[in-house]
């Protein structure tokens, strides 16, 4: 029985994780129209950012966030301008991230190279630190991530159900055109739009600098994780993102406990093909922003 | 109808020409690697084609070509070596499976009403993690220990281990390109492009959209399947990670949309440029930069030649005709390098980097010598059909 | 809108030109072009001269021998390639230095094979018959030497290569195994770990597994398919010790909590991580983070550098061929050939910079090609074959290595029991290689 519980929290924290790599994503589909597969190595990027600094400096990995947070908006900010100017749209926007995502694996085994990279536990006190309650195992970077997502999740929906800015983002979703005529500068939403969606991947690259050991191919093991929870939760919609990564995670979690770990990927994607077949709109919403 | 007659023969020459290349390699004293070169390219024009015919005639973006694929590999690692078939019949049975996969998943997924293009690719992809976790849970398929293929005996009439390979792969590629070909200038392709540009007015307009959308998901999954079962083959050790991973769904996608999706010579095309510039770049030792030049090269083609790479070609086909053939001859005579691959590639780039001359450019410089040449032709489904290869 | 649109593509389209360009320019005006090959060790001098300038060198001079081979260099076995790769190039440094093979410098036509056995084995029949290279050495990884080892017997070549793990499958009689697990790791591997507990006196009562779903790891812990002898387990309950957990994990595990959980409820008294790479520090990062940690662990094959910056991990137990201390380092020629592996191994970037199983085989395959040249006199195949299976090889890290045809070229399983100790990897069994001071720590309940 404790083992279950075990299994359930630490389904629901890691899903957390899943959510917070998954959400920058889901916004760039949802509101830019962007499949932006480089969003993968961001998170992969700043992960190793947060290493190289944290082990140069001696540094607490968690500050990192003040440093990769506007950094990776800056980039996000970069990346949007060049897509706007070379016009890339839904269909291409697929090949021309893959292409960046190449690129930027390369650029980081070449940094980093191929091996493996942890930071030890003497700069990383965070890894191995858990609350316990009744027994079960509260994991706090695993924890951590979460409560962030769920900030995350949170902020995004009140702006985009209560601020103006979020009104203009559903509006240049909808339609870019009609939104241009009622005075909506498009550009710049999309702009601060995908500078937000790559901020939020680089806080997610903290957490997996902090828990795992990283190397460059770890982005494409992602891929299998995220996409399912991107499409679940909605397209652009951050709470549904989260409640699918909280899905995902216990799913996960419950079946590797009770049949042990081979089963876990049978047991989600089955759920997964059952859930798109009786709810084909997502998870939450109808698909889009909400 | 002269046109089909013509571009059948086609296919029957270069069937034949390639067919016999293994036969001609003593004489002409090429290098064996040059058949394993073309087989490594088919294998990727089949899975690409055979991938475009449901993706790029009907617009429903499928990921499920690695699961289809898998299925194949599977069932000739499972049936050849496991319960003691001959290569032979264990092929197609491996075709018949993975057509079937196709087909049962076609039956759930099209069933669904408002079924969006999302949904369609992510159900597809979570079918290839599906049968992965399958494999890996069943000691009858796989159980974790992969199955050893090295040594599977080929009938001795298509000639030693390699040549044999070689004209399988040959074989099923013809039928997939030669299938792609006939779908797309039938009544069945036109009622898919129908269901590509809009699907309700398909319907309302007689389509039968469920058919048409099952016959090629299955013709899809069959072909992929067929490929998969030789391919495993050249595998030797068939693992579920080394199958069931994102790189034969990811290829094909990208070697179709550099092509160009609407005809079915774009995929050969992009499978023809994505293998041939691997390859040598793979091979150039310049391990640091090439997957930087390849994730370059697909940013700008991507973003320069929109509606593929194909489609630029027929429309400035003497220039195509020209740059390539010119650099493969300049190559050849100034013997620049010892390898015919080489040649092909620098001729291939040339080509390729001809393509990517924005149309409004090119259209100055048509003016310039005197011709005018309309600057962005529409593309039909008319303009598109006229011709053979 | 439009002309800035024509403007993107051409600065783009004159990028890719230029940095075309630039790797064009970067291969030379040499023969080397972008069809062929670039040999990869070239410049070093660093080691060569200062090490070998004692031996009366002959400079070597005539064609050079090109060896051709494939590595991981990227896709998801890169990490461990690597060390092959580094390795590989101070031994061409060296031989080079030393006067070359029969006289002639050796060159290294090295490609990329992107982890996949399907174009490994392609770039194999590109070497012999495109290339064609005077000699071949495996690749990296199972599967990719599986898929390159099909090839060499296609062509009758000679074909030393490391660290391939199903070694019930390979059957060419021209293979070489520089990896001296003998023909059953099945029954040895756990066997010598197993001595190396019950000589503290102290056995474990109860055992648990953790197995990654990968072939080789799948091959030590059940043994081998089909035939289903041997096996970690299995040999575990030969000892009368209880098995209390058996758990397979995919090999993309990314979620360790609950597989943790799973050990803490066992409670085993030793666990057995059958896993590879960074599975024992992911796995022990959560058992530490749900606060279990068992009183003794053995992991199959484990990225070394990792596990020692890994919280939990002290104790932890792996097999070995060669370490950097005594008695391996006794013989002065493989310390100074470790401080050149080293040397490099750091310039590369590679984090953790020291000789163990993975340079150690990639060097002694290297040593196998050059004897097998050596000893026929000629580069041909099958009088190298012969030579080898006839003389065997003296190699600087695995002693004298003989092939036992009837064995598949198999010799005696030399791996030792390596552990961690204070911070750091230190031989521990059989007592005549430990460390000095140096001794198996494992005392159930403690």
């Amino acid at each position: 029985m404790e083992l279950l519980a075990q299994g359930i929290v630490s389904g629901i924290l890691v899903g957390g994780l899943y959510a917070l790599m998954s959400i920058g994503i889901s916004l760039s589909w949802g509101a830019l129209k962007i499949i932006n597969l480089a969003h993968f190595s961001f998170i992969l990027l700043s992960a190793y950012i947060v290493y190289q600094l944290t082990v140069s400096f001696e540094v607490d990995p968690l500050l990192m966030v003040l440093v990769v947070a506007p950094l990776f908006f800056m980039l996000g900010v970069l990346v949007q301008m060049f897509f706007h100017l070379a016009k890339v749209d839904e269909f291409k926007s697929l090949i021309v991230t893959f292409g960046l995502f190449i690129i930027f694996q390369s650029v980081m085994q070449t940094i980093w190279s191929a091996d493996f990279r942890r930071i030890g536990p003497v700069l990383n006190p965070y890894e191995t630190q858990s609350f316990f309650v009744a027994g079960i195992a509260f994991q706090l970077p695993q924890l951590v991530a979460f409560v962030v997502a769920l900030l995350i999740a949170g902020g995004m929906w009140l702006t985009f159900t209560r601020t103006y800015f979020g009104k203009a983002v559903r509006a240049v979703a909808q339609d870019p055109e009609m939104a241009r005529a009622f005075g909506i500068d498009s550009r710049r939403v999309a702009v601060i739009l995908s500078g937000l969606s790559t901020a939020f991947s680089a806080l997610a690259g903290v957490f997996i600098a902090i828990g795992q050991t990283m190397f460059p191919q770890l982005a494409v093991a992602w891929f299998g994780i995220v996409f399912p929870i991107v499409i679940l939760g909605g397209l652009g919609n951050s709470l549904g993102t989260l409640t699918a990564g909280v899905i995902i995670g216990v799913a996960a979690g419950v079946s590797s406990v009770l049949w042990g770990p081979l089963s876990a990927p049978l047991v989600t994607f089955t759920i997964l093909i059952v859930a798109l077949l009786f709810r084909p709109e997502g998870l939450i919403t109808k698909r889009s922003i909400a | 109808m002269s046109a089909r007659v013509r571009a059948l023969v086609g296919f029957a020459a270069v069937a034949l020409i390639l067919g016999f290349a293994p036969n001609m390699q003593e004489s002409l004293e090429f290098p064996r690697f040059y058949l394993i070169f073309l087989f490594t390219m088919f294998f990727w024009i089949a899975q690409a084609s055979s991938w475009n015919i449901l993706t790029g005639y009907s617009g429903y973006f499928s990921f499920g070509q690695g699961a289809f694929y898998g299925v194949g590999v599977y069932t000739v690692g499972v049936l050849v070596v496991k319960q003691g078939w001959s290569f032979m019949t264990a092929l197609p049975v491996a075709g018949l499976l993975a057509g079937l996969t196709g087909l049962f998943l076609g039956l759930v997924v099209f069933r669904v009403r408002r079924l969006t293009g999302e949904i369609f690719a992510l159900t597809t992809l979570a079918i290839a993690f599906v049968l992965a976790s399958v494999a890996r849970l069943s000691p009858s398929i796989d159980g974790g220990t992969g199955i050893f293929m090295t040594g599977t005996p080929l009938p001795g009439f298509l000639g030693e281990f390699t040549t044999a390979a070689y004209r399988l792969t040959l074989a099923i590629t013809l039928i997939t390109v030669v299938v792609a070909y006939l779908i797309h200038d039938s009544r069945l392709g036109w009622g898919l492009f129908a269901i590509r540009d809009d699907e309700p007015v398909a319907e309302g307009l007689g389509v039968p959209t469920f058919r048409y959308k099952m016959v090629a998901l299955g013709a899809n999954a069959l072909l992929a399947g067929l490929m998969g079962g030789v391919w495993a083959l050249q595998l030797g050790f068939v693992t579920v990670d080394d199958v069931f991973n994102i790189r034969v769904p990811l290829f094909v996608i990208l070697m179709s949309v550099l092509g160009g999706m609407q005809h079915w010579m774009g995929p050969v095309i992009g499978a023809v440029i994505i293998t041939t510039l691997t390859d040598r770049l793979n091979s150039a030792g310049l391990t640091d930069v090439n997957q930087i030049i390849i994730g370059g090269m697909l940013v700008v083609l991507a973003l320069a030649v929109r509606e593929g790479v194909y489609v630029r070609m027929r429309r400035r086909w003497v220039t195509t005709a020209v740059s390539f053939f010119g650099v493969l001859g300049l190559a050849r005579l100034l013997d620049l390098n010892d390898s015919l691959i080489s040649d092909f590639a620098y001729a291939m780039v040339a080509t390729v980097v001809m393509m990517l001359v924005p149309d409004r450019v090119w259209a100055r410089f048509g003016e310039l010598f005197g011709r005018s040449h309309p600057a962005e032709e529409p593309i039909g489904a008319e303009d598109l059909t006229r011709t053979g290869p | 809108m439009r002309p800035r649109r024509s403007w993107t593509y051409l600065t783009l389209i004159t990028a890719l030109a230029l940095v075309i360009a630039a790797c064009g320019g970067d291969e030379g005006g040499g023969t080397t072009t972008l069809g062929t090959g670039t040999t990869v060790a070239s410049s070093t001098t660093q080691g060569g001269t200062e090490t070998t300038a004692a031996t009366e060198t002959t400079a070597a001079s005539g064609e050079p021998i090109r060896v051709g081979s494939t590595l991981a260099l990227t896709g998801f076995l890169a990490a461990t390639a690597a060390i092959h790769k580094v390795t590989g190039e101070v031994f061409v440094d060296r031989i080079n230095a030393a006067g070359g093979l029969l006289g002639r410098p050796v060159e290294w036509v090295l490609l990329d094979d992107e982890s996949t056995p399907d174009l490994a084995a392609a770039a194999y029949e590109r070497l012999i018959t495109e290339d064609e290279v005077d000699l071949i050495l495996g690749p990296y990884g199972t599967g990719n030497i599986t898929a390159a080892m099909a090839v060499a017997q296609r062509y009758g070549y000679a074909f030393p290569h490391h660290t391939a793990s199903l070694t019930y499958a390979y059957t060419y009689e021209c293979q070489f195994s520089s990896w001296s697990t003998g023909l059953h790791p099945n029954i040895t591997n756990p066997n010598l770990l197993y001595d190396a507990l019950e000589s503290t006196g102290t056995p474990p009562e109860t055992i648990g597994f953790v197995v990654n779903e990968f072939p080789g790891t799948m091959f030590i812990s059940y043994g081998q398919p089909d035939t289903d002898e041997g096996g970690a387990v299995a040999e575990a309950e030969k000892r009368g010790w209880e098995v209390v957990l058996d758990v397979t994990f995919p090999t993309a595990t990314s979620d360790w909590g609950p597989l943790a959980a799973q050990v803490r409820d066992a409670d085993p008294d030793f666990l057995y991580i059958a896993g590879l790479g960074v599975d024992a520090p992911n796995l022990v990062t959560a058992m530490q983070a749900i606060d279990y940690s068992p009183d003794g662990m053995f992991v199959q094959w484990p990225a070394p550098g990792p596990v020692l910056a890994t919280e939990g991990a002290d104790g932890m137990m792996s097999v070995t061929i060669f370490e950097e201390h005594p008695p391996f380092t006794d013989d002065p020629e493989a310390v100074e050939v470790a401080g050149m592996i080293d040397a490099a191994l750091t310039e590369a970037g590679v984090p953790y910079a020291k000789v163990e199983t993975q340079a150690a085989a990639s060097w002694t395959a290297w040593e196998y090609l050059q004897q097998a040249a050596e000893g026929a006199g000629s580069l041909d195949q099958q009088a190298m074959c012969d030579w080898l299976v006839e003389n065997g090889a003296q190699t600087l890290f695995h002693g004298d290595i003989e092939f036992f045809p009837e064995e598949q070229n198999y010799f005696e399983d030399l791996s030792k029991i390596k552990q961690v100790q204070d911070g750091e990897w230190y031989t521990v069994y059989p007592e005549e290689f430990a460390a000095p001071d140096r001794s198996v720590e494992f005392s159930p309940g403690g």
